[in-house]
This record gives structure tokens, sequence and C-alpha cells, in this order.
């Protein structure tokens, strides 16, 4: 059970190499934070995993499966395993909230797997508890997404990505436009989710805050390929000149506990 | 000066092919999508809450200005040959007859077609497009929803059946007002209008006109759609997608009335 990279090329056009050779695994239960500038191809690497996008050279393993080379039809299966939170909430304009959270609950290919479709009330009751998980008030169930803020959005796609229960969770940036509080409390979500139900996560993200705090490896991209590859301590103890920018600011937000946790000196004490 | 003329033809063989590489795989576009909306004929269940929407969408929601359009329309088309009847013939008599199979024939089919390009197709372009760029479309693929079977099929559905609707009001509504003008203007009576309508217009040209709608109302969500699915870039390719979009359905319009016409004129003799 894990999602495996081999030699992934991919290039939009002659001039636009994307991923020149990428080549990772992420193993069940754990958060991987990616992390990289703008345009570097990590959104790209992530919609690799669920077929939305093809390598032109390379294979993408889920599960053993190398999903490459399977069809619309069989991703079906894939998709079914994998949630994905997209940069922008991307949720359908014409459904309500309830509408829109609900809608992977009843879906053919979910009311099969659990071999008979969910009522009505089992559906609300879900869609209620995934809306609560995202700290969202049930009086948006009937609103329309464009009737709620830009936050709100991020939080009900979310909810939706969580309610079928995936065992893969694929983040592009998810906390973008959310406030600190909320912020915390979808880095909290990732987490649980991650240590209780096992769920495994990849996060595609700018903050190093939040991956310093939740994640178990981080990886880093830069010209297509994987410039760093490891854990929290090693992160932060790299000499990597871009990790080194990442970090600048967050390092100097770290509490004395962190610092310690990752094997750091004191603030301002010279190593 | 060679590599100078070298460069222009460079630039000009660029800024010509560029435009027909992206109209060429539009078609491509348009192709799949029609294949697939066939085969979504044969699949249940159909989406209903979405044909129904999409109806209103198309259909009520463009009555008044094809209502507004088909009435100006109306009160041209009996001026316009009753002068070149007069002009020609010396003879106004037969304005009911020539004046009714032109709007069954032509204005009454094309008004509305043209009007549904301009207010929904340019909508339909627009919406799919932004649906793409915000990824909605992906998000869709992930909930194991066929984009196709969701947004274009219903649609699709929706715009046959509302353009043949609208098509029949849209002729309605001409002919009443072309009626008014020959009545008021031209001294007419509305039994002798009629009268003299019947020798003209038959069975056939309803089943002319619903053919034609039929064919403009399956051709214009496909192009449409196609251009919103090909959408690239932000708010300049939501621009782009649907000026392309407005641009190419006017034309298979135009393109396929002509066809209609001869291959009706072919059959009907």
């Amino acid at each position: 059970m894990s999602i495996r990279f081999d030699e992934v090329h991919k290039s939009f056009g002659p001039k636009k190499r994307i991923l020149q050779g990428v080549s990772f695994e992420v193993k069940t239960g754990e958060i991987l934070f990616i992390l990289g500038r703008s345009g570097v191809g990590k959104s790209v690497t992530l919609k690799h995993i669920v077929g939305v996008l093809k390598p032109d050279r390379g294979a993408v393993w889920v599960d053993g499966q190398d999903v490459t080379k399977l069809d619309e039809l069989e991703m079906a299966d894939i998709r079914r395993k994998c949630g994905m939170v997209f940069q922008h909430p991307a949720l359908l304009d014409s459904l309500t909230v309830y509408e829109n959270v609900s809608f992977g609950l009843r879906t053919p290919q979910y009311t099969q797997s659990l071999q008979r479709p969910l009522t009505e009330a089992e559906i609300r009751k879900i869609v209620l508890e995934k809306l609560s998980l995202v700290q969202l008030p049930s009086k948006v169930l009937e609103r329309y997404p464009t009737e709620i803020s830009y936050g709100m959005q991020k939080r009900v796609s979310l909810a939706r990505t969580i309610a079928p229960g995936p065992d893969y969770l694929l983040f592009d940036e998810p906390t973008t436009g959310l406030d600190p509080i909320t912020t915390n409390a979808v880095n909290e979500l990732i987490f649980r989710l991650s240590r209780e139900l096992k769920v495994t996560s990849i996060v595609v993200s700018h903050d190093m805050n939040c991956a310093l705090k939740i994640a178990d490896r981080i990886l880093v991209l830069e010209g297509g390929n994987i410039l760093f590859l490891g854990d929290v301590q090693e992160t932060v103890r790299t000499k990597e000149p871009l990790i080194r920018e990442f970090l600048a600011e967050t390092l100097e937000l770290l509490t004395p506990e962190e610092r310690s946790r990752y094997g750091l000196g004191e603030k301002g004490a010279k190593k | 000066m060679r590599s100078w003329i070298l460069i222009l033809f460079h630039r000009l063989g660029v800024t010509v092919s560029a435009p027909m590489t992206e109209h060429l795989d539009a078609v491509g576009e348009m192709r799949f999508l029609s294949g697939c909306v066939w085969r979504c004929c044969f699949a249940r269940p159909w989406r209903w809450r979405e044909i129904i929407h999409a109806g209103a969408q198309i259909g009520v929601s463009s009555l008044p200005i094809i209502t507004l359009a088909t009435t100006f329309a109306g009160l041209v088309v009996t001026n316009e040959i009753a002068w070149h009847m007069d002009t020609a013939l010396n003879n106004t008599a037969m304005i009911p007859g020539f004046t009714a199979r032109f709007i069954m024939r032509e204005l009454g089919i094309a008004i509305p077609a043209l009007l549904v390009v301009a207010k929904v197709g340019a909508a339909m372009t627009a919406e799919v497009a932004t649906m793409k760029i915000t990824e909605q479309i992906d998000a869709l693929k992930l909930l194991r929803i066929d984009p196709v079977a969701y947004l274009v099929f219903p649609r699709w559905i929706a715009s046959i059946l509302s353009l043949i609707c609208l098509t029949l009001f849209a002729i309605a509504v001409t002919l009443f007002f072309a009626v008014t003008v020959a009545v008021s203007k031209y001294g007419f009576n509305v039994d002798e209008y009629l009268n003299n309508l019947r020798h003209f217009v038959g069975k056939d040209d309803v089943i002319y006109a619903v053919v034609k709608a039929g064919v403009f109302g399956s051709v214009i969500p496909i192009i449409s759609c196609a251009y919103g699915f090909r959408c690239k870039g932000g708010a300049e390719g939501v621009g782009l997608a649907t000026t392309n979009a407005v641009v190419a359905s006017t034309l298979a319009v135009i393109g396929l009335d002509f066809v209609i016409t001869y291959v009706f004129s072919i059959i009907m003799g």
C-alpha cells in the first residue's frame, strides 16, 4: 500500500520541461510535504498520482498498479482510493454545500464498495461530521459556493474530499487563503487522519512552518528534480541554500521546545 | 536581405498556423465529444435534474430576446417582400406565401439559432472554461464522474429540445407580426392571408424547420463545450475560448444551414 514514482518525466511543449526523472516513494500512513518554488512541478507531481496527467516517461505506482498504463475506466478504482484537495476549491457552483460534500457518497463506485446505497439520513450525518471537522457550521449546508467566502469554500472542498474516506489524501496547497486558526485545524486534521486512520497524505505547500509541524518527510523539488528528501530533523539541519531560504523565517518563529526537538541550538546562539 | 525575408515568412507562418492549429485541435475535441454524447444516450441514468436546469437556461431564459428579435424580423420581412414584389412584379398578392415560406425555411430558424449561439453558447463556453481552469473538471474526474456525461450531455439534450421549441415559437411570433403588417399596411384580411399561406407552406416545412433546429441545437453545445474544455491560462484564456466558440458556432450554423437547405432541395425537389 504505497505510492511510488519511478523516473517520471513530464514536459508541456518542447520548452517547458517540468519533471526530469523524479523518483520517490511514500509509505502507508506517512505525511510527505512537497515544497519548492512556484512552477517547479509540485502540483504536476500530485496530478500524476490520480491520472489527471500522464507522464511522458516513467511510471507512477499506486498500490502496486502502474497508473500510467490504466485507462479511464480502470483509473476509477484508483481514484476511489484517492482524495484530492485542489489549489482552487473546485466546488461545483450549481450545487449547494450539502450536495457538494455528499456528491462522492452518491457515486455508483462508492455505493458498490459499501454494497448498498446510503440512506439520506446517513449521508447527512457524514456530511455534518466532515463539516464540523473542518470547522464549518451547519448553517452553510444549503448555501451555494458563490454565497460563502473563499476560505469556507476551501474547507468545503476539504470536507468533500475526506467524506468518502479515501486511503490516500493529496493536498494541493490546502491552507492557502485560510486564517491561521483554520490553517492549524486543517494541519491537525491531516495529522489525525494519518495517525488514527493510517491515511497516507501528500501535501504540496509553500508553508515550511506547517511542514515542520506535521510532516514525516519533506521533499524539495528544484529544476525538475528532487533537490532534497529527508525527515524534519534532516531538513532543519541541511545546508542547502534554497532550503535555508525556505527555513529562514520559520526558524525565527520556532519556540525553544521546537528548536530543541529539531536539535537546534538556542535562538541567537552561535553553533 | 534573404534572411530578413525568411524571418518575415516564418513569422507570417506562425501567425497564421497557430490559430489554425488551435481550431483543428478543437475540431478533434468536437469529434471526441460527439462520440461521447452518443454513448451517453445509451447509458443510464440520465441526469434529469441537469437536463431540466440546462433546458431552463437555454430555452426559458432565451424567450424574451427571441421574442423581441423575431417581432422586429416579422415587421421587417413583410415590408421587404412587399417592396420586392411590387417593384419586380407590380403585384403584392403573393406576399403571404412568400413571407411564410421565407420565415418557415430561414428566418424563423436562423434567428433563434444565432441568438442561442450568442447568448447560451458563449455562456456555456465561459462556464466550462472557468471550470477547466479552476480544476472543477479534474475534481469531477476524481469524484468518478465523467465530465462529458455531467456537463455536455445534459446541455446537448436540452439544447436540441429547447431549440426545436424556440424555433417553432419564433416562427409563430414572426408570422404573427408579418400578418399584422400585411393586414394593417397592405390591406389583407386575416382569412385571406391564411388561405394564401396554406398554398405555399405545409407539413414538410414544419419537418424542415424541426430538422434544422435539431441539428443546430446539437452542434452549438458541442462546439461551445469543446472550446471550453480546451481552455488554457486564466481570464484571458476564458475570453479567447468564448470568442472562438461564438465565431465557430456562428459559422457552423450558417454553413449547416446551407448544407441542409441543399440536401432538402434535392430530397423535396
